[in-house]
């Protein structure tokens, strides 16, 4: 059942060297291959200002994953990053269902953009058969 | 007493000022801005786009300002509240 498409994105404090910051990456990677979840994608966002202080830092290292999954590797996913000291913040958020809305959607509108033209093609067309 | 004193000719001004408009007075805030244009998915990353629903204070702007639909306001607020706990957006600009 691995219907669903998750977003997780964490930030990492800026104080931990690099090496640990990917070994984290890789450590969370291997935790949702290992639920059973299929990343579609792992994006590294670097460093960047937060907009507020958090534990009194002003700074964080933002990391974004992508993956299919059903749904049950989020509460280990989220139960280890909770314990870690490293990740300062976390979010998890479901999205294949406000995408599938935003394809219907789509597709709702070409399809009528679609029929206005035709309707419009045969207006055209109409006075030069009559003539 | 001093006070009703300086209400009442300022009131009298207004009628006097513009008959037409003096019951419309109280008119507090903008008319609705033209209308966004909102994509179909909103992403809660998206700073860039969030960023023109927050004016400086930091509040999410009211649809009646918006002036987008009761759905999209619903989409964009709930993108803004994610953003904001990742520490994307701010609560308050001070």
């Amino acid at each position: 059942m691995a219907d669903r498409t998750y977003e997780v994105m964490y930030i990492i404090d800026p104080d931990t060297p690099e090496d640990r910051v990917t070994k984290l990456n890789e450590a969370v990677g291997s935790l949702i291959e290992k639920e059973g979840g299929k990343i579609v994608r792992m994006d590294d966002g670097g460093r960047r200002q937060l907009a507020y202080p958090i534990q009194k830092k002003t700074e964080g290292h933002y990391v974004l994953y992508e993956f299919d999954g059903s749904g049950r590797e989020i509460a280990e996913l989220e139960r280890r990053m909770r314990v870690n000291d490293m990740i300062i913040r976390y979010i998890t958020v479901r999205v294949d269902e406000d995408r599938k809305k935003a394809d219907k959607m789509k597709a709702k509108r070409d399809n009528r953009t679609a029929r206005r033209a035709r309707f419009r093609q045969t207006e055209d067309a109409s006075p030069e058969a009559a003539a | 007493m001093p006070e009703r004193n300086t209400d009442a000719p300022a009131e009298r001004e207004i009628v006097t000022g513009d008959e037409q408009f003096s019951e419309k007075m109280p008119r507090r805030y903008q008319r609705r801005r033209p209308r966004q244009v909102v994509p179909d998915y909103v992403d809660w990353k998206d700073v860039e786009f969030l960023r023109q629903f927050i004016p400086e204070r930091g509040k999410i702007m009211p649809r009646r300002i918006s002036g987008i639909s009761a759905k999209d306001q619903r989409r964009v607020a709930t993108a803004i509240k994610r953003a904001r706990s990742m520490a994307l957006l701010p609560f308050v600009w001070d």
